[in-house]
């Protein structure tokens, strides 16, 4: 790495080195205030919460929110949280198999209307939420699945980008291996199931975990489909806390911060991966 | 159009009988994948663009194909006609949405590339152990759940005591007595409820640009950058005249995306203004998701509410796919 001296930038290189840092430290604080603020403040007492002016900092820190909305028996979370979980992997397990078998055969197979059929399937793609939101509606009602689980799911087994990026990845893939499992009697299927889909972890690991963020906090599709408390799902039940239960602030916050939980903990493993993909998808 | 080239040399005789039978296999796979599509989404689609033609609303009992006709009867272009022109109290605030989607989409992008392209450049200049950090905190926002977002941005904007007015009195200035529900602050012709939402969304979408400029300037090669600097440019020419120029499309881009995306923000306008004061803050998809399910309306005239904004998003899509489609080489 000869050059490496070589290529600092231009307005790094005018505002010097620790202006840059500077400049990168503050959008750093401004980034992570809000979350800061709201994790202490969920930490303090009922009193201190309604105290004005408030501090910033808790007197004495304590998980009396987290306790109460987890024991509480009137707060169905661990069903609401099950809910969440439930429909999250399923909905990633159903993904990651449609998209990775349609994608096959997009890729693998020449057939008649080949590209009709995957522009098809590319509309998904192109059609905004909101303009299938009113049918979409009526059509779960039709189905008899309003205030059902099943409603986040049924809808959602064909991810259309799913579906593209898995048809590019197995396009990269060598088809001698699959001729010669031909050759050694494989079916069409089993050649899917033993030949493609062991050679595809990197790819499918990132659609699951894009699909499951996404999925987790999906908020406007449940909103309009959930109705009962016991059916609904974690941001909706933060949601009603908000306008249920404006009195106990704690457990507005308490709920929140459970919301961010699970998807701080995958990004924390993860976050390399998870913006590399991000920045990848974004021309394709 | 690359197929399996042993299988054409060595076993070409069976070829035919094996073709047909890998023809045979992708057809009855994907057969039931179109058929799911045709339910959940060419078959919505179309009923969506039926129904904003029809006075319908599910409670009454029409008749006909879906309940259209009838009770629900058909009544040609008139909803759109009254979204555009009459004075109903739908239509109404659905041409004020219409406006201040715009103005939010309108600061939103600006906003968003004046915060993104400097970092995103500063951030590239710096080593990569600091870089892949500071790139992963600033995304943080963006993977979040929206709705505890909008949460951690109630207590920002909360009156009196909120991090927000507390932040404005330690430096010795006198905050509003109410950021998000005084509808006479007015800045600049934009309401203050508005600025606070564009704030708050910019805050939890910019790390998604920052990633991707951050990208494009580590793919830019650095011998073009090198060669600048052997003709004797320094570093603001280099920066202006071989950075920035390259950067042009990916900045276009990103620019369509981030209006197709600020055209259909929801959750941060129904959960921290509610749409309000007085409608300041009322969008289009707020504006289309009352009118269908907190109302029970009219869904035919919801129905053309989003045949709107899907036209003007699909001008939108078209755009994008030209710019991708345009030859690009470094």
């Amino acid at each position: 790495m000869t050059t490496s001296s070589n290529k600092k930038p231009s307005i790094g290189f005018v505002l010097g080195k620790s202006g840059a840092y500077a400049i990168l430290i503050l959008g750093l604080v401004g980034t992570l205030l809000p979350f800061f603020y709201i994790i202490v403040s969920s930490l303090k007492t009922t009193e201190e919460l309604r105290q004005t002016p408030p501090d910033f900092f808790p007197k004495n820190p304590s998980f009396e929110h987290y306790t109460a909305i987890l024991t509480d028996e009137k707060i169905p979370l661990t069903q609401n949280l099950f809910n969440s979980i439930f429909v999250s992997l399923t909905r990633v397990i159903i993904t990651l198999f449609t998209s990775s078998y349609a994608g096959y055969i997009f890729a693998k197979y020449h057939f008649k209307g080949k590209n009709l059929a995957f522009g098809v399937i590319l509309i998904q793609i192109m059609i905004p939420f909101q303009v299938v939101m009113i049918p979409n509606y009526l059509l779960v009602v039709k189905l008899g699945l309003i205030d059902s689980l099943w409603a986040l799911i049924i809808p959602a087994f064909i991810d259309a980008y799913g579906i593209f990026m898995m048809k590019q990845f197995i396009e990269g893939m060598p088809s001698e291996l699959m001729d010669a499992a031909r050759i050694d009697g494989a079916s069409e299927f089993g050649i899917y199931s033993r030949i493609i889909l062991p050679q595809m972890g990197p790819p499918l690991a990132s659609l699951g975990i894009f699909t499951f963020m996404s999925t987790w906090n999906d908020y406007l599709w449940p909103l309009i489909v959930l109705t009962s408390p016991e059916k609904r799902t974690i941001p909706l039940l933060v949601v009603w806390f908000q306008t249920a239960h404006v009195s106990n602030q704690g457990l507005i916050l308490a709920a929140s911060i459970l919301t961010l939980l699970p998807i701080f903990v995958v990004y924390i493993f993860l976050q390399r991966w998870i913006v590399d993909q991000a920045t990848s998808s974004a021309f394709k | 159009m690359e197929t399996t080239p042993i299988f054409k040399k060595e076993i070409a005789s069976d070829s035919g009988k094996l073709m047909a039978k890998q023809r045979r296999f992708a057809y009855t796979s994907l057969v039931p994948i179109l058929l799911y599509m045709g339910l959940f989404t060419l078959f919505p689609i179309a009923w969506a663009v039926v129904m904003s033609f029809f006075s319908y609303t599910p409670i009454r009992e029409g008749s006909g194909f879906l309940g259209l006709g009838g009770a629900n009867p058909f009544i040609g272009i008139d909803n759109y006609i009254e979204l555009f022109t009459e004075n109903t109290k739908p239509a109404e605030v659905f041409r004020l949405a219409l406006k201040n989607t715009f103005i939010f989409t309108a600061l939103v992008l600006p906003l968003n590339l004046l915060i993104t392209l400097p970092l995103a450049v500063i951030l590239e200049s710096i080593g990569e152990r600091f870089k892949t950090l500071f790139r992963a905190i600033y995304f943080l926002p963006t993977i979040s759940s929206s709705v505890a977002l909008v949460i951690i941005w109630s207590y920002v904007y909360a009156p009196g005591w909120g991090l927000l007015s507390l932040m404005f009195k330690a430096i010795g200035l006198v905050p509003p007595k109410s950021w998000l529900q005084d509808p006479s602050l007015v800045y600049f012709g934009v309401p203050l409820a508005m600025i606070c939402v564009v704030i708050a969304h910019v805050w939890q979408d910019f790390g998604y640009n920052l990633v991707i400029f951050v990208a494009a300037l580590q793919s830019i090669p650095k011998t073009l950058r090198e060669a600048a600097r052997v003709d004797g440019a320094n570093a603001w020419q280099e920066f202006w005249l071989v950075v920035v120029p390259l950067l042009s499309r990916t900045v276009l881009l990103t620019s369509v995306l981030t209006v197709i995306s600020s055209l259909q923000v929801f959750v941060i306008f129904q959960l921290l203004t509610r749409g309000g004061p007085q409608n300041q803050t009322q969008t289009m998809l707020l504006s289309i998701y009352e009118n269908a399910f907190r109302f029970a309306n009219n869904l035919g005239l919801s129905s053309a509410m989003s045949m709107i904004l899907f036209i003007i998003i699909l001008i939108l899509t078209v755009t994008q796919f030209r710019i991708l489609r345009t030859e690009w080489e470094y």
